[in-house]
């Protein structure tokens, strides 16, 4: 046994080690802390990025009319843009080959078209099942009707409204 | 647009490939991290072992069996007893790697600890070096010398067990090598092709037809299926669908009983019990006692086999009397006996009896405990019963210490060799001592020794001994 | 509070990584090495001053260059840590590179002609080709360096970006780029061009073959499918592509005893560990001994890998800063693909949409290559890691590639395509 005895010197270096090792493990967990808050930095410019791209748009297009999400859309669980922006002839519905898609189980498949001419934008429902509203009056099936800024469209379970771009002042 | 389809199918698929690569590289910490660590061509295993003195390794009371000494600028293991360890501590070259115990145990002797591996806490940064862990093994050094006297320049292995803790005493494998590291390297190629395979570790991993020590198994079977009140008539052949069973030596034994068939090894009345135990019921006992199941050991162990899917007649003869496609190995045999020994309990096998820091800490203690079950005790206090006869009144004559109640039960197990030529069968012994209140469990096997009470018994014999004695001390 | 001197400016965290890195640098040992703190103002200023000078200036994307700065650290500080020569070379290429990066940005945004040098990027790139192979110099059985004075330059890193340029050039309007003058049948054009096409890329890849650049034939070879993938008209051209690889890659295993060798290796390294098998067993080693958080920078053995500063640097990058680290940097560079892939959709030029997407991809996929090498998931070919490996051509390569995609980023050229909302 008179290696276990010769070694006990070293017991207080041994010491000594460890806490510099718990400090080395502490500094590197630090540094790969360090990179992946880099990567987290970077996500969340690019997600603002994105978030207010959506809104920019808005701005860069504001030759266009637009229409502007009414509801919370924290609240819907579906998924929705806060704006959809006017620029050609248009169908709304749940499918997906529609233009502006959304899931809501009370819009119909292809719900709504909103068509452009001259100058002037129309609102079409398509037969949907649960009805089109345009301030609260309902359109009949077919029915086509002119939007005006300002105008309230209710459609499913959302509503939005309808803003005239400077394009058709 | 389909073109922007198409980019965004790109930029998934690539996505897709940079997170196997995260994948993978989990994947490779993970599982095969601890491999690549303690891989031989690894090179900063041996840069930590250079800073590092590897633990000293003893016996159960403290004689040295392995320690590191300074030869030029490195250290280098040294084994005091040459080979006598080689199958148990294994080497540890700079070369070859490192096997067994040395293998096994390499993060204790070197105490690098699985979590600072894990963190990357390995110790780089001071020059001063370091001490390993110490390790007691549970082996008796003067029990395992004596093994390696008597076996000497046989080809065989010795397994001595407490039956009731499951420590093991005495592993002794020959033929065997010395695993200083200077000889190892010198004479590798010359040991690898050797036919006498000297690299194998007999008493743990060497695979052998138990013979009729394989009777003490089926002796279970009988009693537990109420076969042992009958009695025999043993004419000295047995004709099995047309293929004749005689007994060692011609023998007939006439109107005999269970106890007297054991101690007199009766092949007739063996294979009569395989036959009425029936293929299922000796699946089920092969089983029972370990045959085909891994055994977790701190070395490497083979699993002992029992290759039978459908058995005939001749089959199940064949197994009652050891004989057939069974094979176990020593340390399995011994296993079985330390069970008997130990009223049907059979202990997890040790080596290691504990694990002492540099500072003379205890870090890990070996607990014995209870593997499985093998029969029940009343089972188990017959049998002890019955090998005691087979000691004092059979076939295992030469195992009996004076003033000690010894049991046992010998082998011949038939074999390539033993067909062509006489005296060729493995010799086996396996047995233990006291009956009363055992203390040592001991499983013999000589290769080609030719009969088992005459060349494994006394073997076996001088190891309780021994034993017996110096614990009395 | 915390939030906004961290995650809300990354550049902050770029800066925060190397004070932590060169502090193990300079205290890794007595004598404390204090030049270490040099390289550290050296890097650290050039990253902060350039990214200034992006945001300050509104060149356009200020991700790209923020992503690169931190693999452009890491690669300074472990190159450092293993050769402090090389560490100041590096820092001398990538001051080279920065100057590059902006030359090519300026240059890239005078001309809006770059559609229009089909026949120049071919000869170029021939040429090119031709010097390395009467003048080259043969490194690691890989003659494709050109060495001039103590310099040596790397002539294939430059044709990566040529060829780009010619695709761009060809899928600007697919399949009419050639013989328009001539009077065909529409289908003859259609096929002599496809023909043309695929003679210019096998050329590259015959030349590359030849050099033994394994690495850059794959990267060609993947480039050109991505883009014809998604340009490419008709889907039998693209499918007859993609059958051809099959029979070269079957002819380059029977007749190449390199990729011959690349290939057992890749599937058993083991059983030749101190021959063929050594490079990427040294390689696994490293990885595995790294742990999560790694040694500590200074504090492993990567140099016990052979190449370690540039095709192996990710393996010494796993040792010493763990694998947290390393998935970090795969997902850096993922980050980097996905900043490209957005400046390609939100682009409406056709030459322009091109040549970034090549650009992108081939980042991409040359980091999956080495990284995917290294780690033994795919055969080891020898690349670089862009921006973090250790070498001037492939540096000032790279730079020139962020500044050409940080000018389309910032450039109108949306004039071609028309307005959809």
């Amino acid at each position: 046994m008179a290696h276990a005895l010769n070694q006990k010197g070293n017991g207080i270096f041994g010491g000594g080690v460890k806490v510099f090792e718990i400090i080395l493990l502490l500094v590197k967990v630090l540094f790969a802390l360090v990179i992946y808050l880099f990567i987290f930095g970077i996500v969340r410019l690019i997600y603002l990025d994105i978030k207010s791209m959506n809104i920019s748009k808005v701005n860069i297009n504001k030759g266009f009319p637009y229409l502007k999400l009414v509801n919370k859309r924290e609240y819907l669980h579906f998924k929705v843009e806060e704006t959809y922006i006017l620029s050609k002839n248009i169908t709304i519905g749940r499918y997906d080959k529609n233009d502006i898609v959304i899931k809501d189980s009370f819009i119909s498949g292809i719900h709504a078209q909103i068509t452009k001419g001259d100058s002037k934008i129309y609102l079409k429902d398509l037969g949907s099942k649960n009805g089109t509203f345009i301030n609260g009056k309902k359109l009949e099936e077919g029915e086509q009707k002119l939007l005006k800024d300002g105008d309230k469209m209710k459609i499913g379970q959302l509503e939005f409204l309808f803003v005239e771009g400077s394009e058709l002042v | 647009m389909d073109e922007n389809k198409k980019i965004i199918r790109v930029l998934i698929i690539m996505c897709t490939m940079f997170f196997v690569i995260v994948g993978y590289l989990t994947y490779i910490q993970i599982f095969r991290s601890k491999k690549l660590m303690s891989n031989v061509y690894n090179r900063r295993n041996y840069e930590i072992e250079e800073r590092t003195i590897r633990g000293e390794i003893f016996d159960r009371k403290g004689v040295l069996l392995a320690h590191s000494e300074k030869k030029g600028s490195l250290y280098e293991r040294v084994y005091p007893y040459g080979a006598l360890y080689s199958h148990v501590i294994g080497y540890n070259s700079r070369i070859y790697g490192k096997s067994l115990l040395e293998s096994t145990y390499n993060n204790h002797l070197l105490r690098t600890d699985r979590y600072s591996q894990v963190f990357g806490m390995v110790d780089r940064w001071s020059d001063r070096e370091k001490y390993g862990n110490s390790i007691y093994i549970t082996l008796d050094h003067q029990l395992q010398n004596l093994g390696g006297d008597l076996l000497k320049d046989k080809k065989g292995a010795i397994v001595a067990i407490d039956p009731k803790t499951g420590e093991v005493l005495a592993l002794v494998s020959k033929p065997d090598f010395d695993s200083n590291v200077s000889w190892l390297e010198d004479n590798w190629r010359s040991m690898i092709e050797s036919q006498e395979s000297p690299f194998l570790p007999r008493a743990t991993q060497g695979l052998y037809v138990p013979g009729s020590v394989f009777k003490v198994v089926i002796t279970a079977g009988a009693i537990e299926n109420g076969l042992d009140e009958q009695t025999f008539e043993d004419n000295g052949i047995i004709v099995v669908d047309g293929k004749e069973i005689r007994n060692s030596g011609g023998k007939v034994y006439g109107h005999i009983d269970i106890k007297r068939a054991l101690a007199v090894s009766s092949n007739v009345v063996y294979s009569t019990l395989g036959i009425q135990l029936g293929s299922e019921r000796l699946k089920e006992l092969a089983g029972r006692f370990g045959l085909g199941k891994d055994i977790p050991f701190d070395i490497p162990t083979n699993r002992s086999v029992f290759s039978y899917d459908i058995m005939d007649q001749n089959d199940m003869a064949a197994v009652a009397i050891g004989q057939g496609k069974i094979m176990v190995t020593p340390l399995q045999m011994g296993m079985i006996v330390a069970g008997i020994a130990n009223g049907g309990n059979v202990m997890a096998p040790s080596l290691v009896k504990s694990i002492i820091s540099p500072d003379d800490k205890n870090i890990e203690t070996m607990k014995p405990q209870i593997l499985y079950n093998i029969m029940e005790k009343d089972v188990a206090e017959s049998i002890k019963d019955m090998m005691k006869e087979a000691v004092q009144n059979g076939t295992g004559r030469n195992a009996a210490i004076e003033g000690v109640s010894v049991a046992g039960k010998t082998g011949t197990a038939e074999n390539e060799l033993s067909v062509k030529q006489k005296n060729k069968e493995h010799a086996w012994f396996i047995g233990f001592a006291p009956v009363e209140d055992p203390k040592i469990a001991v499983a013999v096997v000589v290769e080609y020794g030719g009969f088992g009470g005459e060349i494994a018994a006394p073997i076996a014999r001088r190891i309780m001994k021994e034993y017996l004695e110096k614990s009395k001390e | 509070m915390l939030g906004k001197i961290t995650y809300h400016k990354p550049i902050n965290m770029v800066v925060f990584v190397n004070i932590i890195a060169y502090a193990f640098l300079i205290f890794k040992d007595k004598p404390y090495q204090w030049h270490a703190l040099l390289m550290y103002c050296v890097v650290v200023t050039m990253i902060c001053t350039v990214y200034c000078v992006i945001i300050k200036k509104k060149l356009g994307e200020g991700y790209l260059f923020l992503i690169v700065s931190m693999l452009l650290s890491i690669g300074i500080m472990m190159i450092y840590r293993l050769n402090p020569d090389r560490g100041y070379k590096q820092v001398v290429w990538s001051l080279i590179g920065i100057f590059v990066f902006f030359t090519s940005y300026y240059l890239y945004q005078k001309s809006n002609k770059w559609h229009k040098y089909t026949y120049f990027y071919i000869a170029i790139s021939v040429i090119l080709y031709l010097i390395t192979f009467v003048f080259g110099t043969t490194i690691n059985g890989a003659r494709n360096w050109i060495v001039i004075g103590s310099y040596s330059f790397q002539p294939s890193e430059l044709n990566k970006i040529i060829f780009i340029f010619f695709l761009a050039c060809y899928f600007k309007n697919p399949d009419k780029l050639f013989i328009q003058k001539f009077h065909y049948d529409e289908n003859v054009k259609i096929i002599v061009n496809r023909v043309l096409l695929m003679f210019v890329t096998y050329i590259n890849i015959g030349f590359l073959v030849f050099q033994r650049e394994w690495g850059i034939t794959a990267l060609f070879l993947l480039i050109y499918l991505v883009v014809l993938y998604v340009y490419g008209k008709g889907k039998y051209f693209f499918v007859i592509n993609l059958a051809l690889i099959l029979p070269v890659a079957i002819i380059g295993y029977k007749f190449f005893y390199h990729i011959r060798v690349r290939v057992e290796t890749w599937i058993d390294p083991w059983s030749d560990i101190l021959g063929k098998g050594y490079q990427i067993t040294q390689s696994l080693f490293a990885i595995g001994s790294g742990g999560f958080f790694g040694t500590g920078l200074g504090m492993g053995k990567p140099y016990l890998i052979p190449e370690v500063s540039t095709d192996f640097i990710f393996s010494a990058i796993c040792e010493e800063m763990g694998i947290l680290t390393g998935a970090a940097i795969v997902l850096l560079y993922m980050l980097l693909f996905y900043r490209g892939i957005k400046i390609v959709l939100s682009i409406r030029s056709k030459f322009e949409r091109i040549v970034a997407l090549g650009i992108t991809v081939m980042i991409g996929i040359q980091t999956f290559i080495i990284i995917g090498g290294v780690i033994k998931l795919i055969p080891l070919t020898g690349i670089t890691l862009p921006f973090v490996s250790y070498g001037g051509s492939s540096l000032v390569t790279n730079f020139i590639t962020l500044g050409i995609l940080q000018a389309i980023s910032n450039c109108d050229f949306s004039s071609e395509g028309e307005f959809n909302g």
